[in-house]
């Protein structure tokens, strides 16, 4: 909060503005200000959410034009004509981002800018948009019995939305609503295996770029009094993305900066616009070869070069804090059943009627050669994949293919092969989204009951706090995770699994790439975890680390289990030997299985 | 029946261009994995490029297409070199980035060439082929010869030469691509280079149909985009597909909603790819863990 006080004397100062304004710069001012709103209405869908979002523009069109016909055509007065347009474009958005379901990234950018021009071609030829002419009896609103004609009084009426608009996206970017579109953004895949529900958060993000572009259509209807198709082209399209751009587009303020900057360039090159658009072309390709980050990270990166020269201290991490034993619920019921689960990928079978079942309480391995299915079990088991055939249970319930969000929520955790933390958000966040446990339709108190988010924020906040010491982490809990050593990597991620507090928890190879020390630490960690009431499975190649942490192992080799027991049952089983060292290898002797085990 | 068959010739002849743009398109992404938003602004420059040479000097038009070629191979090495720094690394940033570009290359062509355009003569001067009581302009036969023909080269350099074949690894997989010693950065330049000889033919051959002006290349980039996606993105068989699909869409669109017609296709596009995001002969990708 206290980082938002220079934001008092810029209120201020905007409030005294137009005393020392002439009509014409008040209008280019009240112009900006409308232009800032979209850009934060693209910043929180482009920069936030990850959704390239074209039709932003398109939005602000909907608004504006809906506003115009209304109040033309229909005889509605200007503000509940106001509330319609602010409806109306909701529901443009919501159209607009039906693709963002299906398609991610350039796909999704074709598509939306494909829509907005649909839009555009609609306007310049439908009689009620009034074709090109456009619509230009805009009745003038009146708030309290005052007509708001002038610049000067709209540019209040202005100022007040901006700053609520502005600051429910501050709101929303700070609070774990935003970190969720976060994680969706840099890794969508991981953020759903986190109870993050991608297709709602998706038509959010595009819900909220409706309400930004149809806040912002509403009152340049309101301000200009007239609409015309050349107002929402693809034109002004790319001028907004270089405002969202080089303001840098994951900075809610970034983008206010970029936008009240840009809006003023644009005004004092009005008559060599050619050249104004050269400019913003060379300036955008720049910042994002060299500054990706915008005008809002520059800060950022000054700071960087800065402390490269200054030595930090050492940081260290801390021992991992045993959780309290728990006995686990005798209810005898298995935590995971896998039934004859086969699966193939066009022609290859990567999994064939493999069936495991693991009871409460126990660390069951799975080894195998590579290739032969075991990260494909996994991704079954964890809902990225939907079987070709075959049941998987949670306690007896029957989730084959849910989605991962759903199984995340039931209590699964997982790990990945490769490590999936969000990069660009830092070890604490990275804790807080697993610890954040509510569904995606919460979201409706964000708009209703916004101190409860805060409530919920500090709550969150607390526990991770306790997470972060439970782990060792708290030296890096700012840090970002590609900045730390891999074997810390690994921490952070097993530690955001069981921030999921989890039933049932999926490691995928979690000792790879780790040192002795570190392998030691993990078995200790694992096995607190199932002391804690979990029930673990675990894949992995280090076979001293699955011989001694183990109490059941299941093998897999070329998609088929081929053998399970005890590690000392597994080691000796002939189809392993084979499977792992081919037919001319005795099988081992007795003392080498105690050597493997010990 | 014969405005049927009318549509269907304006529609192969439009689609034929549509699938040089979509096959520029897609050798830059399947190279180097780049969406390149500037591609529809490097048609329009080699749309200028090739009328103007061509009116000015009264070479034959080939000729004219040949210094379009050069010309935008040029922008695209520019391009290229500029943006190497984000290859294989974020996605959205050199989007945006060749977006930028874009802009930057309409500004260039508004203040060379001034932002009200010309028309251009046809550089085939025959009385149009009557069959049946259809009318085909032998300049439509020309555009769709032509891009056959250019199809054809573009494959045979693919499939049989050292530069294609080093070119498809990269494709693939570009750290094994350079372990096995290719210059993947000499190998990205030449894609581009390509897509943009590419991008200029198509606008060269397009500039006789339309009117040349500084935004054409907007409208003639999305759809030649929309018409990769639509075969499949990155796949040479469907950019040529989806070319001619998306030509023929336009042109029935055009055909039976007059004014609308824009509307109606990116409607349809939309919906389409809805149900099938990978187009005609894209991959179904599989979601990796």
């Amino acid at each position: 909060m206290k980082r938002l006080a220079f934001l008092v004397p810029v209120g201020v100062a905007a409030w005294l503005l137009p005393y020392g304004l002439g009509g014409y710069s008040m209008h280019v001012v009240a112009v900006a200000i409308i232009f800032a709103i979209l850009a934060v209405g693209l910043g929180l869908t482009m920069g936030v959410a990850g959704q390239i979002n074209l039709a932003q523009v398109a939005f602000f069109g909907v608004g504006a034009y809906t506003v115009a016909i209304l109040c033309t055509r229909a005889g509605f007065g200007f503000w509940s004509a106001a509330v319609l347009a602010l409806l109306v474009s909701v529901v443009f958005g919501v159209l607009v981002g039906i693709p963002a379901l299906r398609m991610q990234s350039h796909y999704l950018g074709i598509v939306t800018l494909g829509l907005a021009l649909a839009f555009t071609n609609w306007v310049t030829n439908a009689t009620v948009a009034g074709r090109a002419e456009g619509i230009s009896d805009i009745p003038v609103p009146v708030l309290f019995g005052l007509e708001l004609s002038s610049a000067y009084l709209f540019y209040y009426v202005e100022l007040v939305v901006f700053a609520l608009a502005l600051a429910f996206a501050l709101f929303v970017t700070h609070s774990p609503l935003g970190r969720r579109l976060r994680a969706m953004r840099d890794d969508d895949l991981a953020a759903g295996a986190l109870g993050a529900e991608i297709p709602l958060l998706r038509m959010t993000a595009f819900v909220l770029s409706g309400v930004y572009g149809g806040l912002a259509g509403v009152l340049y209807a309101g301000l200009i009094r007239f609409v015309a198709p050349e107002s929402f082209n693809i034109a002004n399209m790319f001028l907004l993305l270089a405002m969202v751009i080089i303001g840098g587009r994951a900075s809610i303020l970034g983008c206010v900066v970029g936008a009240l900057a840009l809006a003023a360039v644009r005004e004092a090159l009005l008559d060599v616009s050619a050249y104004a658009q050269l400019g913003y072309g060379i300036v955008v390709v720049l910042v994002v070869v060299f500054a990706p980050t915008g005008l809002a990270g520059l800060p950022h990166q000054f700071r960087r070069l800065l402390r490269r020269h200054g030595s930090g201290a050492r940081l260290r991490l801390g021992p991992f804090q045993p959780y309290e034993q728990v006995a686990h619920a005798g209810d005898g019921e298995n935590v995971l059943e896998v039934q004859g689960v086969t699966m193939r990928f066009k022609g290859l079978v990567a999994l064939d009627d493999v069936s495991l079942t693991v009871p409460p309480g126990q660390i069951r391995g799975v080894v195998g050669p590579n290739g032969s299915g075991k990260t494909t079990l996994f991704n079954i088991v964890s809902g990225f994949y939907t079987p070709s055939a075959g049941k998987v249970r949670l306690r007896g319930l029957d989730v084959t293919g849910a989605r991962p969000y759903r199984l995340s929520l039931r209590g699964v955790a997982r790990t990945f092969q490769n490590l999936r933390l969000f990069e660009d958000l830092n070890v604490r966040e990275n804790i807080l989204l697993g610890l954040d446990r509510t569904r995606t339709s919460w979201i409706w108190r964000y708009a209703g009951l916004p101190w409860k988010v805060f409530g919920y924020q500090r709550a969150l906040d607390a526990r991770a706090d306790e997470i972060i010491a439970r782990f060792g982490l708290a030296d890096f809990a700012d840090a970002v995770p590609r900045a730390l050593p891999y074997g810390i990597q690994r921490r952070v991620e097993t530690a955001r699994a069981m921030a999921m507090s989890p039933s049932l928890l999926l490691l995928d190879e979690p000792a790879a790439g780790l040192n002795g020390e570190e392998v030691r630490q993990l078995a200790e960690i694992v096995r607190s975890i199932r002391d804690s009431g979990a029930t673990v499975v675990v894949i992995e190649h280090n076979m001293g680390l699955v011989m001694s942490l183990c109490d059941r192992i299941t093998v897999l080799a070329s998609g088929k289990v081929i053998a399970e027991g005890t590690p000392a049952e597994v080691a000796i089983a002939p189809a392993v030997v084979q499977a792992y060292l081919g037919d001319s290898m005795a099988a081992p002797t007795e003392t080498a299985v105690e050597e493997a085990t010990r | 029946m014969q405005v049927f068959l009318q549509t269907l010739i304006g529609g192969v002849t439009f689609g034929a261009v549509y699938a040089l743009v979509a096959m520029g398109f897609s050798i830059v992404y399947r190279t180097m994995g780049l969406v390149n938003f500037a591609h529809g602004s490097v048609v329009m420059i080699g749309a200028y490029a090739a009328s103007t040479f061509y009116m000015a000097t009264h070479v034959p038009f080939a000729i004219a297409i040949v210094v379009a070629i050069a010309v935008t191979g040029l922008i695209g090495l520019v391009i290229e070199r500029f943006l190497r720094p984000l290859e294989n690394k974020d996605f959205t940033l050199m989007l945006i980035g060749t977006i930028g570009f874009g802009a930057v290359l309409e500004a260039g062509a508004v203040l060379v060439w001034g932002a009200t355009g010309h028309a251009v003569p046809s550089p085939v001067a025959t009385e149009p082929l009557d069959l049946a009581g259809v009318r085909i302009p032998t300049y439509n036969l020309v555009v769709i010869s032509v891009a056959a023909l250019a199809t054809g080269l573009l494959a045979l350099f693919l499939q049989r030469t050292k530069r294609g074949a080093a070119m498809q690894a990269v494709a693939m997989d570009h750290q094994a691509a350079t372990a096995v010693g290719i210059h993947v950065g000499r190998s990205n330049a030449m894609a581009f280079a390509i897509g943009a000889g590419l991008a200029a033919l198509a606008g060269s051959l397009i500039g006789p149909m339309l009117y040349v002006n500084p935004t054409m290349g907007g409208t003639l980039g999305i759809k030649g985009f929309a018409a990769a996606m639509l075969g499949g993105f990155g796949s040479m068989p469907g950019a040529i597909v989806g070319g001619v699909a998306f030509g023929l869409l336009d042109a029935f669109a055009a055909g039976n909603f007059q004014e609308y017609s824009e509307l109606v296709t990116f409607l349809v596009f939309a919906v389409v790819v809805m149900i099938r995001p990978t187009g005609i002969f894209g991959e179904a990708t599989v979601n990796r863990a």
